[in-house]
């Protein structure tokens, strides 16, 4: 049961990467393969999303394809299911305007040298993390797109680019590590690395003869490393200088879509894999309730929600540099996409629980639409005046009202107000904490909201009314990021007018996140002894 | 026996590369990483079982069942080149960041040498 059509954006993402290596030193021949390459990534994408969600969520399917055709769980399996492609659109959906906003925006060495092969192989990567069902091989393609990101961030070479990426690099490097040591040990103890076949293994651990709290305390370590990726506190510290140093629409990317991938492994591992992990009575940890492992990482997750809503939403009221305010802006937004799932990972009610998901990926949507359009909004103010210092900055409003919409637009929609797809983000996370009387993610969700009307309408008031300063007043605005941006801001818009498909595909999704079964049965139908089902 | 060795073995190299991390020198932290990475590769072999023959003899009905598992080894050799990767560009970048800020002091790299402070002229010189 091999589908070919689940490996294509990968397949896409690796050759577009190799043939804009080819024309070494041409830019215009370089940026058109690269520009060919990510409409054919989306295209990849649409095919797969329809083939795993035809009709808009009604009824979805699990695709598998098999490496080399060596059956699971002997060989490497990518998996695609609604939560998988609701992820892969999300990148696409941002990564082809970041990388049109790149064709414009980096400069003309760069782009001869080495953003585009590079810039594909990080979405190679992205790809790779939202489609395979192999721990192992997870770690593989967080490596292949950290590789990548480590580049991009250091592509200008000054003094505070190589000082930022030397510190994501050891971060990440050190994260690596760990994500090694935790995959080492959940493989001795349950002696294989595919998804499917550990959560089949931990459902049944006396069967398999697993003992489940040595997963557990693994998990933890992996579940650290994912924290990193995602930039959530207490792992947010690479998260303002790495974001500054990278050109916007790479950190359109990074923040919108890399850190997604962070997110995503903590649902598709601790939602699905783990799900049915029990561990037993003996372990009684202080403070926690229950026996499933969900029952343990739902405080965790709530307390490290809290505190990147509060650190972040601080951070960014008051920042001068306008990439620094969205940096800090991302990590107080990240947990806001965790806060959901902090409640929905307590609750015991699997509707509930499904409504959770569902908001965290709505939420995960919106901050990828809204915060790529706010850096490339940075990005093309940059373009035009060489500063995006708040202090410098004064009056585009009056001196280019496209690109100030497209700023107010973004800014709306991290705020959260109708028709923009913000609101409907906001919308679900506080239904979620109210439907499960959670009054802990209500309060923190009800503070963050305060902390981003104050940051976004700070950065307004400073950076786009006010008198027109002399620096705005010689500006000229590239009517091609212009352009960009004023896309990027119908697409926000969009979203929340035409919002019922995309809620619909965010539950499919949820709902795949959480059909264990049908995970596991897509991928190997029984276990290779032929003895235990599921 | 080999269980305990490599256990004191895990011990120090993963002490070792945290005192190294801790550093101020960035080349010491560099090496640190790369000693923890190396200790997490050490300690995936040995996750793979200590007893038993090579696997390639099983083959040939020469191990049978007490062959050791092959693929921890599998794993180790791939993480092995992406471990000298990364290190390789980490080496490169520490060079990099030398030549930039002239100094791999960590407590000295971002603030200014001309003393405006840390974190000062990142505008200008982002699209040179």
């Amino acid at each position: 049961m091999s589908d070919v059509v689940v490996v294509a954006p990968m397949l896409v993402a690796m050759v577009t990467g190799i043939l804009t290596l080819l024309p070494r030193g041409n830019r215009q021949i370089a940026t058109w393969l690269s520009l060919a390459g990510g409409v054919a990534y989306v295209a990849a994408v649409a095919a797969l999303f329809v083939a795993v969600v035809p009709g808009g969520g009604a009824e979805t399917a699990v695709l598998t394809y098999q490496l080399s055709g060596w059956p699971a769980p002997y060989g490497i399996v990518l998996v695609a299911d609604a939560l998988s492609a609701f992820m892969l659109a999300l990148s696409a959906v941002v990564s082809l305007p970041a990388l049109a906003f790149a064709a414009r925006y980096v400069d003309a060495y760069g782009q001869a040298l080495s953003f585009h092969p590079v810039y594909h192989f990080m979405m190679l990567g992205v790809a790779g993390s939202f489609l395979t069902g192999d721990l192992f091989n997870l770690f593989v393609w967080f490596e292949v797109m950290l590789m990548a990101s480590y580049v991009l961030v250091v592509l200008y070479g000054g003094p505070d680019h190589t000082r930022a990426a030397l510190r994501y690099v050891v971060l990440n490097l050190l994260g690596g590590a760990f994500m090694l040591v935790a995959v080492g040990g959940i493989y001795a103890t349950t002696g294989t690395l595919n998804m499917a076949d550990v959560s089949r293994r931990l459902a049944s651990p006396d069967v398999y003869g697993v003992d489940p709290a040595p997963v557990l305390g693994l998990s933890a370590i992996l579940f650290a490393v994912f924290a990193l990726k995602a930039g959530v506190v207490p792992f947010q510290f690479w998260v303002p200088s790495a974001y500054r140093a990278a050109p916007a629409p790479v950190a359109a990317v990074l923040a919108g879509v890399v850190k997604k991938v962070g997110i995503y492994a903590m649902i598709r591992l601790y939602f699905t894999v783990f799900g049915a992990g029990q561990v037993g009575a003996d372990l009684a940890l202080p403070g926690f309730s229950g026996s499933a492992f969900l029952g343990y990482f739902g405080p965790v997750l709530l307390a490290m929600a809290a505190a990147s809503v509060v650190l972040g939403g601080f951070g960014a009221v008051g920042r001068d540099d306008l990439d620094e305010l969205l940096a800090y802006s991302s990590i107080g937004q990240v947990g806001f996409i965790l806060l959901p799932l902090a409640v929905g990972a307590t609750v015991a009610d699997p509707a509930l629980r499904q409504f959770a998901i569902a908001a965290a990926l709505v939420y995960a949507l919106n901050h990828a639409l809204a915060k790529g359009l706010l850096f490339l909004v940075s990005g093309a103010l940059f373009d035009a005046i060489g500063s995006i210092d708040l202090r410098e900055v004064s009056g585009v409003a009056g001196r280019d009202p496209t690109l100030a919409a497209g700023f107010f637009v973004g800014g709306l929609a991290l705020v959260g107000i109708p028709p923009l797809s913000g609101f409907f983000g906001k919308l679900l996370v506080f239904d979620v904490a109210v439907r499960a009387g959670s009054n802990v993610a209500l309060a923190v969700g009800l503070a963050g909201a305060v902390l981003t009307i104050a940051y976004t309408s700070l950065a307004w008031n400073r950076g786009f009314w006010g008198e027109t300063t002399r620096e705005v007043e010689r500006g000229v605005t590239a009517p091609t990021l212009v352009a960009l941006v004023a896309a990027l801001a119908l697409a926000v818009v969009a979203v929340g007018v035409g919002f019922d498909p995309v809620f619909r595909a965010a539950e499919a999704a949820a709902e795949a996140a959480l059909a264990r079964g049908e995970y596991v049965d897509a991928v190997a139908p029984c276990s290779p002894d032929g003895e235990v089902c599921r | 026996m080999t269980q305990v060795v490599l256990a004191a073995v895990l011990g120090v190299l993963f002490a070792t590369g945290t005192f190294l991390v801790l550093r101020r020198d960035v080349v010491r932290v560099v090496w640190g990483v790369a000693i923890i990475g190396q200790a997490a590769n050490v300690y995936l072999v040995t996750m793979g079982g200590l007893e038993g023959t090579a696997p390639i003899l099983a083959h040939n009905g020469g191990g049978g069942a007490t062959a050791t598992d092959p693929l921890v080894q599998a794993l180790v050799l791939t993480a092995i080149v992406i471990g000298f990767g990364t290190t390789a560009f980490a080496l490169v970048l520490t060079y990099r960041v030398f030549e930039e800020n002239g100094t791999i002091d960590a407590g000295e790299i971002g603030t200014d040498r001309d003393g405006t402070g840390p974190l000062a002229t990142l505008g200008g010189d982002r699209d040179e």
